[in-house]
């Protein structure tokens, strides 16, 4: 406990200097405006912002606070237009749109969105609570781990990435693997071998991981958005004069509470983010409000809005947790959040606790101070944002590519990056179009280099002997952990359609 | 069906991907069990195993894209070609506003709020970027040459 509170005190130094400050507010605003604006969500945010970020020549953490406000940000800012539009504005606020757009039909915009801020802030600020106190002791326990441990780890990582993202699992484990082979371009790192370079120059030092993150994401989501391209405005619904009152809050206290702690340990599970959370939440809820909810859940019912609000961002939180303590991160976002790290040459995992505390610190405590922000922010300002809803598509979408672009060419000024963006952009647009998720391939990209090279020290550590990597308990229940997770989606797959075969 | 020739596409990259790992990537020397060729040759496997896996039941038949939105998909992929062809030789103000009218202009701006849109882009971008922000973008390389050419000062 000690440990924890002499490390918040270090994180709130860092974190209440006037600059890192101004950044938190700043990363909050600009990712409640991205997340309220439909089709750009945290995940292409941090993406095409992240370049810039790092062009500006920050010091780490101070980045690294503004991108997570962004991040965390954009969370926030997806109810709006799912509240006003009915259009999520992004995927973790699809479950937002079940009862939050019912009750701005009835006139009630204002307190669904002054609810949903509420929910969302108690979520968050339970995410960072736990991870503040389960942090520190999950990276001490992995102090302890060895690399066959690593691999034991990254293998359940990428187990419950398959099971429980996307449509089809074998999709997901093929874009994963795209990722794993795309971070195979480049000299070795142990033996200087070039490989798949076919002798250019600009990929030697393997492919940048900005422009993997902005190719697949910002240049895709482009695409997308031109495909997709609605002619004339969307209308939004007014924001009107209604607020939430305390007989909501009183209602919704235990949904809420329930809900955070749902989204959070799903959010720490690697790969599965605040889509997956706010689904289970939304569920669960419905399924606890018993016959008289399943009638008002969808029309407009308060618990149905304080669900997924909470747990999407409880689990937004829950993501940073292996992240920062085990360097694997829980979700596409972290993912980026982690490249962008070891942009930074800083090595995320077990060690950054004790060796970069203010780095580490100086996250939780912004992300403390970034909640109080968000609430602050969102309670008196949702007008505004409202009003950027309105921004039509033509403008957003030039835009999109010109802050891509920007960001490419100032890393290094080389107008070569300027083509693999537009390359890797088709083709993410390929896979998004054919049902592949893109959070397995840069979850691959990024571990990539991490599960080759443990892989590698383990069996250098035996000699050659694969019984290592099962040879030691922790590896073992990790892998056993990793059968769990495949399996019992499927059982209970299996055991839904039994079910309702018995009921015809 | 979309799903199969875009497998059978992954499968070849992937088998030369393989075949690459398998025959042409070696250490000149090592110390380590595992060198450079181990790991993609483990990935090309498992990845082969995945494609067969898509073509043997494949979930995706169309792309559901109709004729038009290909043809303003492809403009948009051919003019974001011709932004990255004119960074560097028009520089970051005159590409971008080249680029940002134009786009906004088809995807159904008026001309005249698209050239404004192209304009504040442009200009306000690189105030924005290079003389706040201190990033590093273009300058008119063509611009400028043609300017101290007239000036006669080369």
């Amino acid at each position: 406990m000690g440990d924890v509170l002499s490390g918040l005190a270090t994180g709130f130094g860092v974190a209440l200097m006037p600059f890192n400050l101004m950044l938190v507010l700043l990363g909050c605003f600009a990712g409640t405006l991205i997340g309220a604006l439909p089709g750009l969500g945290p995940i292409n945010g941090v993406a095409i912002l992240l370049p810039i970020a790092y062009g500006l020549g920050f010091p780490p953490e101070s980045a690294l606070i503004l991108l997570a406000g962004i991040y965390y940000g954009a969370e926030y800012g997806g109810r709006i237009s799912s509240i006003l539009l009915n259009v999520p504005g992004d995927s973790g606020a699809v479950m937002t749109t079940l009862d939050g757009h019912p009750m701005a039909l009835k006139g009630e915009a204002g307190r669904a969105l002054s609810l949903s801020a509420v929910a969302s802030f108690v979520g968050g600020t339970i995410a960072v609570v736990l991870m503040s106190l389960f942090g520190p002791l999950l990276a001490q326990f992995a102090v302890t781990f060895s690399p066959a441990n690593y691999v034991a780890l990254m293998v359940f990582a990428f187990a419950s990435l398959a099971s429980l993202v996307g449509k089809s699992t074998v999709k997901t484990l093929l874009g994963a693997l795209i990722g794993l082979m795309l971070a195979t371009i480049g000299i070795d790192s142990n033996t200087g071998v070039a490989r798949y370079t076919f002798g250019l120059p600009d990929i030697l030092a393997g492919i940048d991981f900005l422009i993997v993150v902005v190719g697949l994401f910002g240049m895709a989501e482009l695409l997308h958005l031109v495909e997709q391209q609605v002619s004339g405005k969307l209308k939004t619904l007014p924001v009107d004069k209604s607020f939430v009152r305390w007989a909501d809050l009183a209602r919704t206290k235990w949904t809420i509470l329930r809900c955070s702690l749902i989204g959070f340990f799903i959010g720490v599970l690697p790969g599965t983010g605040a889509s997956v959370a706010s689904a289970v939440a939304y569920g669960t809820e419905k399924r606890m409000a018993g016959a008289e909810g399943q009638k008002t859940f969808g029309t407009g019912d308060v618990r149905g809005l304080a669900a997924p609000e909470a747990a999407n961002n409880a689990a937004a939180g829950g993501a940073m947790v292996p992240m920062l303590t085990l360097g694997i991160p829980g979700s596409g976002t972290t993912a980026i959040l982690l490249g962008a790290l070891l942009m930074f040459n800083i090595q995320p995992g077990p060690l950054m606790f004790a060796q970069r505390p203010e780095i580490a610190w100086g996250l939780i405590a912004s992300m403390y101070i970034g909640n109080v922000a968000l609430l602050i922010i969102n309670l008196p300002l949702v007008g505004l944002f409202a009003r950027m809803l309105t921004i039509p598509q033509h403008y957003l979408t030039p835009l999109i590519a010109i802050l891509a672009f920007v960001g490419i060419y100032s890393i290094v000024g080389n107008p070569f990056d300027l083509f693999m963006i537009t390359w890797l952009g088709i083709f993410g647009w390929f896979l998004r179009k054919l049902d592949f998720s893109l959070a397995p391939v840069i979850l691959g990209f990024v571990l990539g280099g991490l599960f080759e090279n443990n892989l590698r020290r383990a069996l250098s550590i035996s000699g050659g002997d694969w019984m290592i990597l099962v040879d030691n308990w922790k590896s073992l229940l990790l892998y056993a952990l990793a059968l769990l997770v495949v399996a019992v989606p499927v059982w209970m797959g299996r055991r839904a359609r039994k079910m309702a075969e018995a009921d015809i | 069906m979309a799903d199969r020739i875009f497998a059978g596409l992954l499968l070849l990259v992937t088998l030369a991907y393989g075949f690459i790992a398998f025959t042409i990537i070696k250490a000149p020397f090592q110390y380590d069990p595992l060198g450079p060729e181990s790991w993609p040759q483990i990935l090309s496997v498992v990845a082969v195993l995945c494609i067969l896996g898509v073509l043997w039941k494949p979930d995706v038949e169309h792309l559901n894209v109709a004729g038009r939105t290909w043809f303003r998909l492809g403009t948009m992929v051919v003019l974001l070609f011709a932004y990255a062809e004119l960074y560097e030789p028009l520089g970051f103000i005159l590409s971008t506003i080249l680029f940002g009218t134009i786009v906004a202009r088809m995807l159904g701006a008026a001309w005249i709020r698209a050239g404004l849109f192209g304009l504040g882009a442009g200009v306000l971008g690189w105030l924005l970027c290079v003389e706040i922000l201190d990033l590093n973008l273009p300058d008119a390389d063509l611009l400028a040459q043609a300017y101290s050419l007239s000036e006669g000062t080369i």
